[in-house]
C-alpha cells in the first residue's frame, strides 16, 4: 500500500510536470538546444513564466549527490532541490534546479557541488538569460506580385516584451540548402523581394530579445511553412528575344523581296504579251492603222516572215506530175516503196501544195523521158510549165555534169541553189526517185545536169523543147525530199490529156539541217 | 497709469498662456525607445568605469536603491507603489551620482557623470509626461528601507543600469495614460 502511494506520487508528480511544460516549448527541447548553443558548463535560462532554471549534463548516470546553492544581491545563499531527467533528443542525463523566486536586475550566484566538493560556480542575471518560444501562427502567401512573398506570425506568448523581440526569417528553394536570412525588428510581417518566379520557396523564423533591457538566446526555428511565387507571365528577355528574332526575320525578307523584285513581279503579274515587236511601226508610226502599214509594207513583211530563214528570195519552180491511175498500178511493187515514200512525203505538204495527187514513179517517168528524147516536139504544145516560171531541165552531157557537180559541191553552197540534181543517162535507172536530201549532190558517172531557169516569157508562150539534149523531169516534193523523175515525151502527151498538176514550186533553200521548213506550191490545172 | 495697468494685464495673460517654470501638460512619452537610449549610454558609463578598475574616483560606500524586481510582487503592486518605488529609487541615484563631482576624477569619467545626471533629469520629464506622482519623501524619522550600499563607483552604476533596466522600465511599461483606450 505505501508503496502504491510512493509509485502514485511519483506519476503524479511527473504528469504535473509535463502539465506545467507543455506549456510552451517543452524542457526536454530547450535542454537539447542549449546543450548546443550554450558554451558555459551550468548552464540556466528563464522561460516565459520567467523561472530561472539552471542545469548540468552527467556522462555517466552515477549514484552521486549533487547540491545546489544560490543567492540575490550576495544575500543569504539559499538552497535549490536537484532533480535529473534523461533527455530523448541528446541521449544525455541532465541535473537540474529550478528557483523557487527569481529576482531580475540583480546578481544571481549560483554553485553546484558535488560531494562537498564545488562542482560549478556561476554569476550571472536573470534578466539576461531568456530563452523565449518561437513564433506561432507563421503564415506565407503570394503579395500578387512576381518574386514577392508576404511573411507574417505572431509573437511568442512573453509579457510586455513584444517591441523588445528581433525576429529573423530564413528562406530558401524547396530542396536547396542554400537559404538567405532576413532580420526584422519589433514587427511581425516581412516582404521577401526578388524570388524566382513560379517557385516554391521554404521559409522559418525565429526570435530572440534585443538586449538592452533583456537578453535571450535564439528561440528554435518554426516549422517550415512551404509558398508558391507567382509565375512569370511575361518575360521581359523572352519578349525582347522574339521581337528582335521577329524584325531580323522582317529585315530579311524585305532585303530579299526588293533585290528579286523584278523576278517577282514578272512572276506575279506577267506582261501581258504584245505582237507589237513583230509589227514593227504599227503602233507608233500608224498608229494601230493596220491598213495603212499594210499599205506601206506592201507584202515584204509577209514575205519576210515566211522566209525568215532564207537568205536569197526563193525561184518559183513548176513541178509536172501526170495522174496515172492505170500506169501506176502495173507498176513494179518494188519501184512502189519509192513511190509511197513519195506518197507520203507529199501528204505533209497536203496543205501546201493543195492535194497533190499520185505522183509518177520512177520507171514510168524514166519512160515518159525517153519518149520526150524522142519526141521531144511533143513539149512545145506542152502547158506544164508557165513562161515565168522556172523550169527544170536535163542536159545529157555527163562530163560537163559532172565538173559542174563536182564544182558545185565545192564551191556551192547547196541552198544558193533552187534545184540541183544529177542524172544518168543511157537507161540506167541510177535516177534515184527519193532524194532525201535536196542538196546531196551524188557524184555518178553519167549523170545529167540539173539547170534552173526562170523564164519570163509571155504566158502563152508554150514552152519550147531544149532538144534532145534536154530532158524534163518531174520533181516531187514531199516537204521534205524531192523526188526527180525524168520525164518522156509520152508521158508529157499524157500529162496534156489527163489533168495536169502543175505545182509553180518555189524553192526555199534551207541549211543542212532544215531542208524545207516552209514552201510555197501553188497547184493549178 | 492706465498706460501702466494695461501693459502689467497684457504681462499676465502672456504668462498665464506659456507658464513658465510651472508644470505644463507634457505630450506623453510611451514610446520605450527613449528609456532604452538612457539605458545604453548607462551600460557605456558602467563600462567605461569597470574597464578603469576603481581607480577612476575615490569615492566609496554609495546609498543606492535597490534593483531586483520580482514579477509577481511587482505585479501585485498598484500603480501608484510603484511610482512611488522608482520615484524614490531615482532620487537616491541622483544624488549619489552627484556627489561624485566633488571627487577627483578622469575627463572621461566625468564625462559620463555628467551624461547620466542628465539623463536622469529627462527620466523625470519622462515620468511627468506620463502623470506619475511626483517623490514625495518619507516623513521624518523613518528610514527608506528600500536603499542598500554601493562600495564603489563602478558598484553604483551598476545598481544605475539595473535599476533603470528594470523598475523604471516596467513603471513606464505599464503606465495607464499610454494603454487609455485599450482594453
Amino acid at each position: 500500500m505505501r508503496k502504491m502511494d510512493g509509485n502514485g506520487l511519483k506519476v503524479v508528480f511527473m504528469l504535473c510536470l509535463a502539465f506545467v511544460t507543455t506549456g510552451g516549448q517543452s524542457f526536454e527541447s530547450t535542454v537539447s538546444q542549449l546543450l548546443r548553443d550554450e558554451t558555459e558548463d551550468l548552464k540556466c535560462f528563464v522561460d516565459r513564466k520567467k523561472d530561472l532554471t539552471c542545469f548540468w549534463e552527467v556522462e555517466e548516470a552515477r549514484n552521486d549527490q549533487y547540491t545546489f546553492m544560490y543567492s540575490f544581491e550576495n544575500k543569504k545563499k539559499m538552497p535549490c532541490v536537484v532533480s535529473s531527467r534523461f533527455v530523448l533528443a541528446s541521449n544525455k542525463t541532465v541535473f537540474f534546479c529550478k528557483l523557487p523566486k527569481t529576482l531580475f536586475f540583480v546578481a544571481l550566484d549560483v554553485q553546484v557541488f558535488r560531494d562537498g566538493r564545488t562542482l560549478y560556480n556561476r554569476s550571472l542575471k536573470a534578466e539576461n538569460v531568456f530563452f523565449v518560444d518561437p513564433p506561432r501562427n507563421l503564415t506565407v502567401m503570394s503579395s500578387g506580385k512576381e518574386g514577392q512573398l508576404n511573411v507574417s506570425w505572431l509573437p511568442p506568448l512573453l509579457k510586455h516584451m513584444d517591441d523588445i523581440m528581433i525576429y529573423e526569417v530564413r528562406y530558401a528553394v524547396e530542396g536547396s540548402h542554400m537559404g538567405k536570412v532576413e532580420e526584422k525588428a519589433a514587427s511581425t510581417m516581412l516582404v521577401l523581394r526578388d524570388l524566382q518566379s513560379g517557385t516554391r520557396y521554404k521559409v522559418w523564423v525565429r526570435v530572440k530579445l534585443d538586449g538592452v533591457s533583456y537578453k535571450s538566446y535564439w528561440s528554435s526555428w518554426t516549422d517550415p511553412v512551404f509558398a508558391d511565387t507567382l509565375p512569370s507571365d511575361m518575360d521581359l528577355l523572352i519578349v525582347l528575344l522574339v521581337l528582335s528574332i521577329g524584325l531580323i526575320l522582317f529585315l530579311l525578307s524585305l532585303t530579299v523581296i526588293l533585290s528579286h523584285h523584278k523576278f517577282l513581279l514578272k512572276k506575279l503579274w506577267p506582261d501581258i504579251p504584245t505582237p507589237e515587236h513583230k509589227f514593227p511601226g504599227l503602233f507608233t508610226v500608224y498608229k494601230g492603222d493596220f491598213k495603212e502599214w499594210m499599205s506601206q509594207n506592201n507584202g515584204s513583211i509577209w514575205g519576210r516572215s515566211v522566209h525568215v530563214f532564207t537568205e536569197e528570195p526563193p525561184s518559183p519552180v513548176e513541178i509536172l506530175s501526170e495522174v496515172s491511175p492505170t500506169s501506176y498500178d502495173t507498176s513494179p511493187r518494188e519501184e512502189r516503196k519509192p513511190t509511197e515514200e513519195v506518197e507520203e512525203s507529199e501528204r505533209t505538204d497536203s496543205g501546201l501544195m493543195g492535194g497533190w495527187r499520185e505522183p509518177p514513179h520512177a520507171n514510168w517517168l524514166m519512160e515518159q523521158l525517153r519518149a520526150l528524147q524522142e519526141n521531144p516536139e511533143s513539149l512545145s504544145q506542152s502547158t506544164l510549165l508557165q513562161s515565168h516560171d522556172t523550169y527544170v531541165a536535163l542536159n545529157q552531157n555527163s562530163q560537163h555534169v559532172q565538173e559542174v557537180s563536182e564544182r558545185q559541191t565545192d564551191d556551192v553552197f547547196e541552198e544558193t541553189l533552187p534545184l540541183q540534181a544529177l542524172f544518168t543517162t543511157e537507161g540506167t535507172s541510177s535516177l534515184s526517185a527519193s532524194h532525201s536530201d535536196l542538196g546531196s549532190l551524188p557524184q555518178s558517172s553519167g549523170s545529167g545536169r540539173l539547170s534552173s531557169q526562170s523564164s519570163f516569157e509571155d504566158p502563152n508562150h508554150t514552152w519550147p523543147p531544149k532538144g534532145p539534149g534536154y530532158t524534163y523531169m518531174a520533181v516531187a516534193d514531199s516537204g521534205i525530199s524531192m523526188d526527180y523523175s525524168p520525164m518522156s515525151s509520152s508521158n508529157i502527151a499524157e500529162l496534156r490529156k489527163h489533168r495536169i498538176y502543175t505545182n509553180e514550186y518555189k524553192n526555199e533553200i534551207f541549211g543542212n539541217k532544215w531542208p524545207f521548213s516552209s514552201q510555197h506550191v501553188e497547184s493549178g490545172y | 497709469m492706465f498706460h501702466g495697468s494695461g501693459l502689467f494685464a497684457l504681462l499676465l495673460m502672456v504668462l498665464e498662456w506659456t507658464r513658465p517654470g510651472l508644470s505644463s501638460p507634457l505630450r506623453p512619452i510611451c514610446d520605450l525607445r527613449v528609456l532604452d537610449l538612457y539605458i545604453k549610454e548607462a551600460w557605456d558609463a558602467e563600462a567605461a568605469i569597470r574597464a578603469c578598475k576603481d581607480d577612476c574616483s575615490s569615492a566609496t560606500n554609495f546609498t543606492v536603491p535597490l534593483t531586483s524586481v520580482d514579477f509577481d510582487v511587482w505585479e501585485a503592486m498598484n500603480i501608484e507603489e510603484q511610482a512611488q518605488e522608482v520615484q524614490s529609487g531615482i532620487h537616491v541615484l541622483n544624488e549619489a551620482i552627484s556627489s561624485l563631482q566633488a571627487f577627483n576624477q578622469t575627463d572621461v569619467i566625468q564625462s559620463h557623470i555628467d551624461a547620466t545626471i542628465s539623463n536622469i533629469v529627462s527620466i523625470r520629464q519622462v515620468l511627468r509626461s506620463l502623470s506619475i506622482p511626483e517623490y514625495v519623501p518619507p516623513t521624518s524619522g523613518g528610514e527608506d528601507k528600500e536603499t542598500q550600499k554601493a562600495s564603489s563607483v563602478s558598484e553604483l552604476f551598476q545598481i544605475h543600469v539595473n535599476f533603470l533596466r528594470g523598475k523604471v522600465r516596467l513603471l513606464l511599461a505599464s503606465a495607464p495614460v499610454c494603454h487609455q483606450g485599450v482594453s
